[in-house]
């Protein structure tokens, strides 16, 4: 063990101090800053400036409580034309009867002076109509919007960390098998502690870009206001995300290092992770798929077979509430999964990672010992 | 003492070869404390294949190494010194990490680390450079920083590979005196090399291997007396005919006539060289370990 975690602690140092890692964190805090802030910026609440021409002013206020409404009169309907055109109001009404705007009307301003001057003219008849009132019998859907929108970050947030981080271990690997480094190294340590503390170290770098993302995303939400419109259960789900991520990195950081153990060049790498990028990214679209379907039959499926269950799962449960025994059952199968690939990915570095030169196939090392 | 006896190993592979390469065909010999043993034979005789699997990197299909009398296991191994063939650094990592980290994989404590690795970096002249990255260094100090991975946990037993090639004549020197200090402090030492004088000039004992199979082991004295001595006769300007009727050949080289032979009577081949002209020279030759090389695997 101790062998371990000298070879993790040797990742994490080396990498850290990199300008690449540095910069690469300073990124995407950044980033993760901004989209916590966009809506701030760019959504805000919708505002209108309308103007009268001999007309009383409509009580949108009622109607409309989150829209910040400014009214202007104008002496006569030619005045409010040139207005509207030049843009300084998004819509006049004249005489109390018509409207006029520059091209068709905003459909959501249009709809709302339809039925606020319906009511006022009703109103001053005397006649009084109850609002309908609304009420969902089946699940709660308040948050739906929210919880799409949290799983679609997750599923991209997943895939760019698993991938970045399983180049990772690849590069590492060859870097160790093509200086041949990797023989003295394994004259003091087992194979597997080498294979180990190479990819628990890259898994606790992936995990500090995780917990950044996350920190400063909570942080901002906060600071944004956007936290307001967050379904409950964000920390659960932020756990399970953790959970997700490590059990998915350990399945496909152990491929990627058992299939770059065949090769000596790091120019080779990339063609020799070919299949498990592939494999990576179909998860990745699948899991992206299920953001907009999370209760069809294909995400509910493949959210228990492993290692699409490593992305799928989450994003089910960010999108809608799974019921705990189906996280487990699905858990424990990625489990078992990630068991037999640190068992297959063990072998085949142990027995490729010395036998530096040509690439290696895969079903040679399998046959040979 | 470190004792490896009948080691066998067999790489599978090979077009032309359908049950595979053999590589080691039961190669043994043991090395004592304060020993240092040159490992010599042809470029794909065994010898790196038997470093790495005392150095546990390979596994024997038979055959066993064992260290003071017990077989060698991975704790026996963590205080080893190796220095493959194929030289590897981390290139991005600095020199002090570098050693350190090795220090602490070969079982030191942090503090211990870094202390072996200030005394060795001072005695290898590197101390200016120990924050530097090891691909910032030339050739010859990365092979200096290579020695002070194998040395740093100040081993029990030294395994180097073809330490001495690509050294220029003053590196090999310091590399020679690094080992002989190591040595003379009881550690068995091992190193393989295609220089023959070298390895004549710094082994106690010396194992000639070919095809897998140690075929000579012993100090380069005893090999020397196995080997049958001949003796060389110089004449200037003899007289012509003086050899004929001795053993031996003679070659001439302008005036000096040399006489080779490995029997006949020495004395009367003196006399006769005597009578003939001036001799020169007149002694018992001893083999050059190239020669004894050359005979044994041939």
């Amino acid at each position: 063990m101790n062998g371990l975690m000298l070879v993790a602690r040797r990742e994490i140092t080396t990498q850290i101090r990199t300008k690449g890692f540095v910069i690469g964190l300073l990124i995407t805090a950044l980033l993760v800053a901004a989209v916590s802030f966009a809506p701030k910026i760019f959504g805000g609440p919708t505002s209108y400036t309308l103007g009268t021409v001999n007309s009383q002013q409509l009580p949108l206020q009622a109607a409309a409580p989150d829209a910040e409404v400014t009214w202007r009169s104008f002496p006569d309907e030619n005045a409010a034309k040139k207005a509207v055109l030049a843009g300084d109001v998004d819509a006049v009404l004249v005489n109390g009867t018509k409207v006029i705007s520059d091209g068709e009307i905003d459909s959501q301003l249009g709809v709302l002076l339809q039925s606020v001057n319906k009511e006022s003219r009703l109103g001053a008849a005397g006649v009084s109509i109850p609002l309908l009132r609304m009420e969902s019998v089946g699940a709660d859907t308040r948050y739906e919007a929210a919880r799409a929108g949290i799983a679609v970050v997750l599923v991209l947030l997943l895939f760019m960390l698993l991938m970045s981080q399983v180049v990772m271990v690849a590069m590492g690997v060859v870097e160790e098998k093509g200086s041949r480094i990797v023989e003295i190294l394994l004259s003091t340590v087992r194979p597997w502690q080498l294979l180990g503390g190479k990819i628990v170290g890259l898994g606790v770098l992936g995990l500090i870009n995780l917990a950044t993302i996350a920190v400063v995303g909570l942080l901002g939400a906060v600071a944004s206001g956007l936290a307001a419109d967050f379904p409950p259960g964000i920390p659960g789900l932020l756990a399970g995300v953790l959970v997700w991520f490590v059990l998915g990195y350990a399945f496909f950081a152990t491929l990627s290092a058992a299939l770059a153990s065949l090769v000596s060049r790091q120019e080779e790498v990339n063609t020799v992770l070919t299949p498990l990028t592939m494999l990576l990214m179909v998860t990745y679209f699948v899991a992206f798929y299920a953001t907009s379907e999370p209760t069809g039959t294909l995400a509910t499926v493949l959210s228990y077979v492993p290692p699409f269950s490593s992305m799928i799962m989450p994003i089910r449960m960010a999108a809608v509430e799974v019921p705990l025994w189906q996280v487990g059952v699905s858990m424990a199968a990625m489990v078992v999964a990630v068991l037999v690939v640190l068992s297959f990915g063990a072998t085949v570095y142990q027995r490729a990672v010395l036998r530096t030169g040509a690439r290696l196939k895969l079903g040679d090392v399998l046959r040979t010992r | 003492m470190l004792e490896i006896s009948e080691l066998r190993k067999r790489f599978a592979g090979g077009p032309d070869t359908p049950n595979g390469k053999v590589a080691l065909d039961g190669i043994g010999f043991s090395v004592r404390p304060g020993e240092m043993f040159g490992f010599v034979g042809a470029n794909g005789a065994g010898k790196t294949t038997t470093m790495r699997i005392v150095m546990g990197v390979l596994q024997a299909d038979s055959g066993s190494v064992t260290w003071q009398g017990k077989p060698l296991g991975y704790d026996e191994r963590q205080r080893f010194g190796y220095m493959p063939e194929e030289r590897g650094l981390y290139q991005k990592m600095r020199v002090a990490e570098q050693i350190e980290y090795f220090g602490r994989l070969h079982g030191l404590g942090p503090a211990e680390a870094k202390k072996a690795t200030d005394d060795l970096l001072e005695r290898l002249g590197l101390t200016e450079r120990r924050g530097d990255a090891v691909q910032a260094l030339s050739l010859g100090n990365q092979q200096r920083v290579q020695l002070a991975v194998a040395l740093v946990h100040d081993p029990e037993v030294l395994i180097l590979d073809e330490p001495f090639s690509g050294l220029d004549p003053i590196a090999v020197d310091a590399l020679a005196t690094a080992l002989q200090e190591r040595c003379r402090g009881g550690v068995p030492v091992i190193f393989s090399s295609h220089q023959l004088e070298l390895v004549e000039r710094l082994c106690d004992s010396v194992g000639i291997v070919s095809a897998g199979r140690m075929v000579a082991t012993g100090t380069v004295a005893d090999l020397r007396a196995a080997e049958s001595n001949s003796l060389r006769v110089v004449v200037r300007n003899p007289a012509p005919g003086w050899a004929d009727g001795l053993p031996g050949t003679v070659t001439v080289a302008g005036d000096r006539h040399t006489l080779r032979t490995d029997d006949g009577d020495d004395q009367e081949i003196l006399r006769r060289a005597m009578k003939a002209g001036h001799v020169e020279h007149f002694g018992i030759e001893q083999p050059t370990l190239t020669e004894i090389f050359k005979e044994a695997v041939a």
